[in-house]
């Protein structure tokens, strides 16, 4: 916790002191509460693309083409200029700040889509380590599609969705994976999850979990499927005894084709090609069984087996047996794989539901159930309803370790949930109060699991211990919200009447950067940016150049280390959040050894957001 | 007494014994420092004993926990009481079979 407000203390004291261990982090991510957007452009011309996403290190905006079948990515190249004189802040800005191309390179343009596909605006997944981006195009969808073998009805069928994996750096495709006539949940890459180097696409219409790897190469290296069959040897064992089991014989299967629509039981069974079920429904029938036999079905059990009345005991427990398992049997037998992610390496989340609202957003009608699946004893571990107290408890408790975040993404961890940030949780705990029908509640909470990767920025600024904000206006979660009339406010946390700076989206996109630091008073009074036109992108951006209208002279020797190296201040600055690099004031001269360039490029993750 | 590490406990009962203050005009059979040692071994390490991060995150750790927790009560019902550790080499078997 830092002693003074003023930015050039907080820099002085992060020289001297050390943070408690462990919060290194969190301490530097103060100095965000003096580093805010304090200016917009307005009327810039921008190129007409549709722009998605600024990757979570800030090296990259990805953008689409307005046809929707070419990627362009640029390079965030700050604008920089410096300013002699007395007064730098009745300065205008210089002409050449109302050009896009002064703060973005554009690096190349790669037609990922042909003819009849295009790219989904909504999908994109990043892979920090490599700089790999991950895309998906894919053809119209289809709601009507033939019943082929294996595929569920009700599900819609896209005729080919292509995942193309493109390295940022330079628009190589490395590699590209297919799936025809299948459909993937593409929106808001809700059907894919990529944890540390592993992706598991959720392949609605065959019920299949795809696991893949992202080889340093960029190669996607088939790992598994669970679906039909658990261990990659399942298929190889049934197909070898398939003639003793008589299942596979084809002349069966035509029979009783004919009589498909008739019976909806064998419906199901039935065009798995064989009459078992699938591996992972067996999987989950044994586990359910297994634990409703163990469940003790009545308190006055326990008196029973004093009695020592083995009989009655049984009898009791197939009662409860029929009553949980048997009584539901055919619904657990018709519940499909909704969406899935990963836990950790060997574990998955996975949610089932009725086939009606697998592709629904709004899901709270429907009864759903999440079951935890360890991939490499193929076990069930654990299998929850949606209304499941119990797992609601750890969802509040343990909110973090859903989100999974590898140890590789360091800002990643940082994002504010109720399981991190007393602010959240008094929130949530607020909503909870309020609430009059429980079960109500915790099945609206569980509709955020399985979590959807990626989809929360890193931001500072939504960091809640430092700012408070209108959740209901702008959030950490990416996704498009309409603009509103009002600017949305961020006040400080820790000073709960200062407002630090306001944000008015407008139309369109507003890009926020870092803004003037305050160095002679305690904050900066948050300039009204006002109103964007409707065609134009908005920019706000970082002025530093108020150096030398600097009373204290030893800021001003640090100041003019800095203005030693124009072309490098840029650069430190922007090193701010992470690493800020203080030049050492006894020996002004090895201030461009201590930072070079790279190594500040890298320690900084930029903190845009795409309001 | 007057030596710096004199009074702290040790494993071995002669440690520490050979101090000398830095004091010369101390008498040396008054300023002998004393030194502890434990009486007994229960507090040992196992001689094996090699400790390391659970490679499972805590909310893992939750849902193979839980229905153990579950299962407990009603086996101490039937079994008459199992022992203390009867629940740690339990979650040792888990873990053997998922590393």
């Amino acid at each position: 916790m830092f002693r003074s407000n003023n930015l050039a203390a907080r820099v002085f004291e992060r020289q001297i002191l050390t943070p408690r261990p462990g919060a290194s982090v969190n301490l530097v991510r103060h100095f965000y509460e003096n580093l805010v957007p304090s200016c917009t452009i307005y009327d810039i011309d921008c190129p007409d693309h549709s722009f998605r996403k600024f990757t979570d290190d800030g090296q990259y905006l990805v953008s689409f083409s307005r046809n929707h079948q070419d990627l362009i990515v640029y390079r965030p190249t700050w604008l920089s200029f410096s300013c002699e004189g007395e007064d730098c802040d009745s300065h205008s800005l210089p002409q050449k700040a109302k050009r896009f191309d002064s703060f973005f390179t554009q690096l190349y343009c790669v037609s990922l889509a042909s003819s009849n596909e295009f790219i989904c605006k909504d999908f994109f997944l990043y892979m920090e380590s490599h700089q790999f981006g991950l895309f998906a195009t894919s053809t119209a969808q289809s709601h009507d599609a033939p019943t082929t073998e294996g595929a569920i009805d009700g599900v819609p069928s896209i005729e080919r969705i292509t995942f193309y994996l493109v390295r940022l750096e330079d628009g190589v495709i490395l590699d590209e994976k297919a799936f025809c006539n299948d459909f993937v949940n593409l929106a808001q890459s809700m059907g894919v999850f990529l944890y540390e180097d592993l992706l598991c696409i959720m392949s609605l219409r065959y019920q299949t979990i795809h696991i893949l790897q992202i080889r340093d190469s960029g190669n996607l290296v088939d790992v598994r499927n669970i679906g039909i069959f658990c261990r990659e040897d399942d298929e190889l064992f049934i197909n070898s005894h398939a003639h003793c089991m008589g299942i596979l014989d084809k002349s069966k299967l035509d029979d009783l084709s004919a009589h498909e629509v008739a019976n909806d039981v064998q419906h199901h069974q039935v065009t798995q090609g064989t009459s078992l079920l699938s591996g992972i429904k067996q999987r989950l029938l044994s586990f359910i069984f297994r634990k409703t036999w163990n469940e003790e079905a009545d308190p006055t059990l326990s008196c029973l087996e004093k009695d020592n009345d083995e009989i009655m005991l049984l009898f009791q427990r197939v009662q409860h047996l029929k009553k949980k398992f048997y009584f539901h049997f055919q619904d657990y037998v018709d519940l499909i794989m909704w969406k899935v992610q990963f836990l950790d390496r060997h574990h998955l989340l996975i949610k089932f539901g009725s086939v009606d609202g697998g592709v629904a957003r709004s899901t709270d009608q429907q009864p759903a159930f999440f079951a935890v699946y360890n991939m490499e004893t193929t076990e069930i571990v654990a299998f929850y309803q949606n209304s499941s107290e119990e797992l609601y408890s750890l969802f509040e408790q343990f909110y973090d370790y859903f989100h999974a975040n590898s140890r590789n993404s360091l800002h990643a961890s940082f994002i504010s949930s109720h399981s991190n940030n007393t602010h959240a949780l008094d929130q949530l705990w607020c909503i909870k109060n309020k609430t009059n029908n429980i079960s109500q509640f915790v099945k609206k909470m569980m509709t955020s699991l399985p979590c959807t990767c990626q989809s929360q920025s890193p931001s500072p600024y939504f960091d809640l211990s430092l700012f408070r904000y209108d959740e209901k206006l702008i959030s950490a979660t990416v996704r498009h919200r309409h603009s509103t009339e009002h600017p949305i406010k961020f006040i400080s946390r820790r000073q709960p009447n200062i407002l630090k700076f306001k944000i008015k989206p407008g139309c369109g996109l507003c890009f926020s950067m870092f803004g003037k630091p305050a160095f002679a008073c305690a904050s900066t009074p948050a300039l009204d940016l006002g109103s964007a036109p409707m065609t134009t992108i908005s920019y706000c951006f970082l002025m530093f150049r108020s150096a030398f209208w600097l009373i204290d002279t030893t800021i001003l020797f640090f100041i003019l280390n800095l203005w030693r190296y124009p072309g490098c201040y840029h650069q430190c600055f922007f090193s701010l959040p992470m690493e800020l690099p203080v030049p050492s004031l006894l020996e002004p001269q090895k201030c461009d050894a201590r930072y070079p360039n790279n190594l500040i490029r890298k320690a900084c993750p930029f903190s845009w957001t795409i309001l | 007494m007057g030596s710096l590490l004199g009074d702290w406990p040790s494993y071995n009962p002669h440690n520490f014994s050979q101090l000398r203050p830095a004091d010369p005009s101390a008498q040396p059979s008054k300023l002998t420092p004393v030194t502890y040692h434990p009486t007994h071994s229960r507090t040992l390490p196992p001689p094996n004993q090699v400790i390391s991060t659970e490679t499972r995150n805590i909310l893992l750790r939750q849902f193979y926990q839980k229905p153990e927790e579950k299962l407990r009560p009603k086996r101490a019902a039937s079994d008459n009481l199992t022992p203390a550790h009867g629940s740690k080499q339990l979650r040792g078997a888990f873990a053997d079979g998922s590393n």
